[in-house]
């Protein structure tokens, strides 16, 4: 629990603090990298973060980071000061990146609660000698060295707890014989023995030594304890004298589970050392919390006899922002579509299509109602959102990386780096986009800048990622202006590793040929580099990307470039979905990939000796999926003049399906199918619709595979 | 070294007090005002503590209210900086704007709870008491 609400605890402000600057500084390093030099603005920033890096670092004790930051704050104290000329600026560059790294390596030890023991020798070495060699370079130039950096050692100290993980939490229950005399007594010499090694201890009943009637509720219901302390199990059994007890029951608690029986033994003082900001529960006072502490709030009200410790004010607390356990998000979530699901059921429940009902009153109420419901599932929406700035951030860093290593000259062109995204998804689509850079930055890039001119490019290469939304989808692209795909060569491999059948090259369009590169076991470079060509990727790319209902659209133009396009939803929870009626089964399908809606004749219908049926619409052949024989529904239309034909479209290819009749377009809530119901090819999921009755959604990519493998 | 230590809870105070007591000699005291009047005495004897170790939630007076209340008196006898007692905030009242306000009131060094024992001996030294 403590954990949990711990987030404005000094070390963790350090940790965000020390990120976001660590994140400004290699944001203003790789925008510079191909610059001549830095300018004084950037030098100042750069000399900034590293001094205050330095000095929280100091107050926090952690010298490697200190001693490194300082050498960094050295640097750029005599860049700022002297303003000397040839500056080596890519080592520069390597340097700051170097000491980043080393710092943000530090950071995450300490947020996994490791110490930070990095060796910052080397580092700092490196740093003295490159100093060395500055101060050499500003003498040449004859500039009158400034006076050396002052530096003003922290006069105030943090110690940060030591991280508890040592610390083993029990839950000891004594019970003692009936005829136990003075059994509070021996509980109190239990409690005394432990105190010797508790770092925290407490027990029930709390009035042992006051109350003498306590020795009766002990003897009734034994006497319980819980106990954090770093001593092992048998340390702590021996401590405690078990004469005249009848059992001791002995369990080890994890913390969270000790965090939960402390409230529960209902120790208020105790919640609130462990969690600080859980005090802010208190009701009334709601000024107050606007107010940060002052001396004089933790006083403590001297115990009153038997009485657990309280504060004579509790602590008035201010948050502008807290942080929410993802989970909790999630369950809100949930809950946000089961209201969705249950405004559906009043709204159109059955009992309302009585005739002759007065329902004007009724309406203008279920308006309010959905006004507030959409409204609800906004907010939480956007809670949810946030942008790409840091996703991107470390795409602007892999593409430095790459292709310093690869000694390719390109500039990465950010665009958009502002738009939204669910956070669940930006964890999917972080380790897919790396690959797809990588991808751009090794292959397709031309590795000698003469290719590039002989065509009319310039020599430097470019890379532009970009990210939009586009009606409730994300598009995120990775553009390069590189050698693009060769649909010969493409065919020649995929023919050759045996991933497609033997069907001349003509038979495929090129956006066929280009997916060729999402198969499994496919890659085109001939020899396998540190950053890839190892085929395995790409088809975990587009894996990756399904598994969030997203596509991958590739797009290239031989010697021009190639685009990969990542197309995904905003959101996975609530979709915009037409209900539609097969039978008596209802069906969801997902508006965005209907195309149309037609009736058409039965003189449309060809059907191949096979068992195969297709539609022809305006001249186009479009194969033909009945949904109830595919799902056996009994009673529904089967001459396709009586039903109506749904076009559906999924990533360029297009299915026919029959349907009794359109029911309604709403708010449709994606529930899992259950696991106790075996996987049925063509359906994603289910819903509840406000009937009470369930949905089920179709999966157009589902229903194509399964077309595809069936012929 | 003379070293005051204001803490209530008992076994803290008797963790403590067995740490401490290896720098130097170590006077308890059990809540907020025990302790400024023991520092109040110890001035006027002419034997001012070099440490002072408070803890935050105490009764009576709390650990900010010590801090300041010993600044104060300090100011008012005119003790130049150099020669203020060195204060060691020592609670599990981790919280930054806390930390802060302890530093701005004029404490050395803040120890969250539990205290790091190694760490806290560093800062004895840098603070220049051993």
């Amino acid at each position: 629990m403590a954990e949990e609400f711990n987030t404005e605890s000094m070390l963790d402000l350090f940790l965000y603090e020390s990120g976001q600057l660590l994140e400004k500084l290699e944001g203003i390093i790789l925008e510079k990298q191909d610059a001549d030099c830095f300018d004084d603005a950037d030098i100042n920033e750069i000399f900034r973060v590293m001094h205050t890096i330095k000095g929280s670092s100091g107050v926090l004790m952690y010298e490697n980071i200190t001693k490194v930051t300082h050498k960094l704050e050295d640097v750029f104290y005599y860049l700022r000061e002297s303003h000397p000329d040839n500056v080596p600026h890519m080592e520069l560059v390597e340097k700051v990146l170097a000491v980043s790294d080393f710092v943000t390596g530090e950071l995450d030890k300490l947020k996994n609660g490791d110490t930070p023991d990095g060796d910052e020798k080397q580092l700092v070495e490196d740093l003295d000698v490159f100093l060395g060699r500055l101060k050499g370079e500003i003498k040449n130039q004859g500039i009158q060295m400034p006076q050396a950096n002052k530096h003003v050692e922290p006069t105030q100290f943090y110690i940060t707890p030591v991280a508890g993980d040592d610390s083993h939490f029990y839950r000891i229950s004594i019970h003692y014989r009936s005829d136990t005399q003075m059994s509070n007594l021996r509980a109190y010499s239990a409690t005394y023995a432990l105190k010797e090694v508790a770092e925290d201890l407490l027990y029930t009943p709390d009035d042992i030594l006051s109350n003498e009637a306590s020795a009766d509720v002990i003897v009734a219901e034994g006497f319980h304890m819980l106990l954090q302390t770093k001593s092992s199990k048998e340390e702590v059994i021996a401590l405690i004298d078990s004469s005249e007890a009848e059992e001791i029951n002995f369990d080890e608690l994890t913390k969270e589970e000790y965090g939960k029986a402390l409230s529960e033994f209902g120790r208020e003082e105790a919640a609130m050392e462990a969690a600080p900001p859980a005090a802010a529960k208190d009701n009334g006072n709601k000024e107050a919390k606007k107010e940060g502490p002052k001396p004089g709030d933790y006083v403590v009200k001297t115990k009153e006899a038997g009485k657990g410790k309280t504060l004579a004010k509790n602590q008035p607390k201010q948050q502008s922002i807290i942080s929410v356990n993802v989970e909790k998000m999630d369950a809100l979530m949930d809950l946000i579509g089961e209201l969705v699901i249950a405004e559906a059921v009043v709204l159109q429940n059955p009992d309302l299509k009585v005739p002759g009902l007065e329902l004007s009153n009724f309406q203008k109420a279920s308006g309010q109602l959905s006004k507030i419901t959409t409204e609800l599932q906004d907010v939480i929406m956007s809670m949810r959102m946030m942008p790409l700035t840091n996703t991107f951030q470390k795409m602007r860093r892999i593409v430095f990386d790459v292709s310093r290593k690869l000694g390719k000259d390109i500039e990465l062109e950010v665009i958009g780096e502002n738009t939204e995204v669910d956070k669940n998804i930006i964890e999917h689509i972080t380790d897919p986009l790396m690959h797809l850079v990588r991808n751009s930055v090794d292959h397709g890039i031309e590795e000698d800048p003469a290719d590039r001119t002989s065509v009319g490019k310039p020599s430097k290469g470019k890379i532009t990622l970009e990210a939009k939304n586009e009606g409730g989808k994300v598009y995120i692209s990775v553009k390069d202006d590189g050698k693009g795909l060769n649909r010969d060569k493409l065919y020649q491999k995929a023919l050759d590793k045996g991933l497609i059948e033997n069907k001349p090259i003509s038979e495929f369009t090129d956006k066929e040929i280009f997916r060729f590169i999402t198969l499994p076991g496919f890659s085109t470079k001939e020899e396998v580099t540190e950053y890839s060509g190892r085929g395995v990727g790409m088809d975990v790319v587009v894996k990756n990307i399904q598994s969030i209902s997203g596509r991958l659209d590739i797009s290239s133009v031989e010697f021009e470039g190639s685009e990969m396009t990542l197309v995904i939803p905003l959101t996975l929870a609530i979709i915009n979905g037409i209900v539609v009626q097969v039978g008596n089964s209802p069906f969801v399908i997902e508006t965005a990939s209907i195309k149309e809606f037609v009736r058409v004749g039965e003189d449309s219908l060809i059907s191949e000796p096979s068992g195969e049926e297709y539609i022809v619409l305006r001249g186009e052949c479009y194969p033909f999926i009945r949904l109830n024989e595919r799902y056996d529904l009994p009673d529904s239309v089967d001459k396709i003049e009586e039903g109506i034909i749904v076009v559906l479209e999924h990533e360029g290819s297009q299915v026919c399906v029959l349907i009794d009749k359109l029911l309604q377009e709403q708010e449709i809530v994606v529930k899992p199918i259950p696991p106790y119901v075996r996987k049925v090819k063509g359906l994603s999921g289910c819903t509840q619709l406000g009937d009470g009755s369930i949905a089920l959604i179709l999966d157009i990519a589902g229903l194509l595979m399964h077309d595809g493998e069936r012929r | 070294m003379k070293i005051l230590l204001a803490e209530d809870d008992f076994a803290s105070r008797k963790f403590m007090d067995k740490q401490l007591s290896r720098y130097g000699e170590c006077d308890v005291m059990v809540d907020g005002e025990e302790a400024v009047d023991a520092f109040m005495m110890a001035l006027e004897d002419g034997e001012p503590y070099d440490l002072a170790c408070l803890d935050v939630m105490m009764p009576v007076m709390d650990g900010y209210q010590v801090l300041k209340a010993i600044r104060d008196i300090e100011a008012q006898k005119g003790i130049p900086k150099s020669k203020r007692v060195k204060v060691i905030m020592t609670t599990a009242l981790n919280d930054e704007r806390n930390v802060k306000m302890a530093f701005e009131l004029g404490c050395e060094a803040y120890a969250g709870k539990p205290i790091d024992m190694e760490k806290f001996e560093k800062v004895l030294n840098k603070l220049g008491l051993i």
